[in-house]
């Protein structure tokens, strides 16, 4: 009902705030339009449930703080609004994996290239999916 | 019931905060300040003014964890009651309504005694 209410963005001097707020994250979208929300239940993915338990394990053994794993998340900006949750998440745990020296690029891409020929999973196919609009 | 009537209740502390700056029923405006990084307080209640409804206990400063700090000191986290029309421009619904929001103290301000919360 309030999706299209803005904030009162009158400053004390009476300017405006520009259209795009200063250093305003892509998740700080309190009082932005909405649009439809999308209730239904997606369940897990295969992958999903691994990434999460990952990060969940990570967390609990205190390798990552979750307030590490949000920054990261929020610094993926334009990128952010087109990633699905745990594809966020997951990028998020990623870029805290690499800053910490918990693994290295090269580690990783060759992990990822040993996994993908296990499955022989055709390179087209193999890049992260990207969904099309805006959240 | 006026607003801000509710402060007058003993306040629930979750977790000591020996060294509070602001006392239940105090008038505050959050600070008006857009700096980068991870920060716990949305964009839009910036500036705005509000009453301590409760003081919820000090902790780790999760803008500090957020890349790797240990968060020390702990902040004091308060939680805080705006009216929504105060919040939001275009606010139809009642007056009495509020939103109650946890702000940590070195976002906030003492306000002056003029426009607390309406």
């Amino acid at each position: 009902m309030y999706a299209i209410l803005k904030p009162d963005e009158t400053r004390s001097d009476g300017e405006r705030m520009s259209d795009k707020p200063i250093n305003k994250g892509p998740h700080d979208m309190g009082g932005e339009p909405a649009g439809a929300i999308d209730t239904t239940d997606h369940g897990m993915k295969f992958w999903e449930k691994q990434a999460n338990a990952l990060r969940s394990t990570l967390g609990a053994k205190k390798i990552v703080r979750l307030d590490e794993l949000r920054r990261a998340a929020e610094d993926l900006g334009e990128l952010y609004y087109k990633l699905a949750y745990f594809e966020r998440t997951t990028m998020a745990l990623r870029t805290m994996l690499l800053e910490k020296g918990v693994i290295t690029e090269p580690e990783l891409h060759a992990k990822m290239d040993e996994v993908r020929a296990r499955f022989d999973v055709p390179q087209a196919a193999s890049k992260p999916v990207q969904k099309s609009g805006h959240r | 019931m006026k607003f801000g009537a509710s402060a007058t209740a003993s306040p629930s502390t979750y977790t000591p905060a020996p060294n509070h700056r602001f006392n239940v029923g105090d008038r505050v405006v959050v600070k008006r300040s857009f700096p980068p990084g991870h920060r716990r307080t949305p964009y839009y209640i910036r500036g705005k003014r509000g009453v301590i409804e409760r003081i919820c206990g000090a902790f780790p400063n999760p803008e500090e964890l957020a890349y790797g700090f240990d968060g020390q000191p702990r902040r004091v986290l308060y939680r805080v009651r705006f009216p929504q029309r105060h919040v939001w421009q275009q606010y139809d619904g009642p007056a009495r309504d509020v939103i109650e929001m946890e702000i940590y103290e070195h976002w906030l301000e003492p306000a002056s005694d003029q426009a607390g919360g309406e």
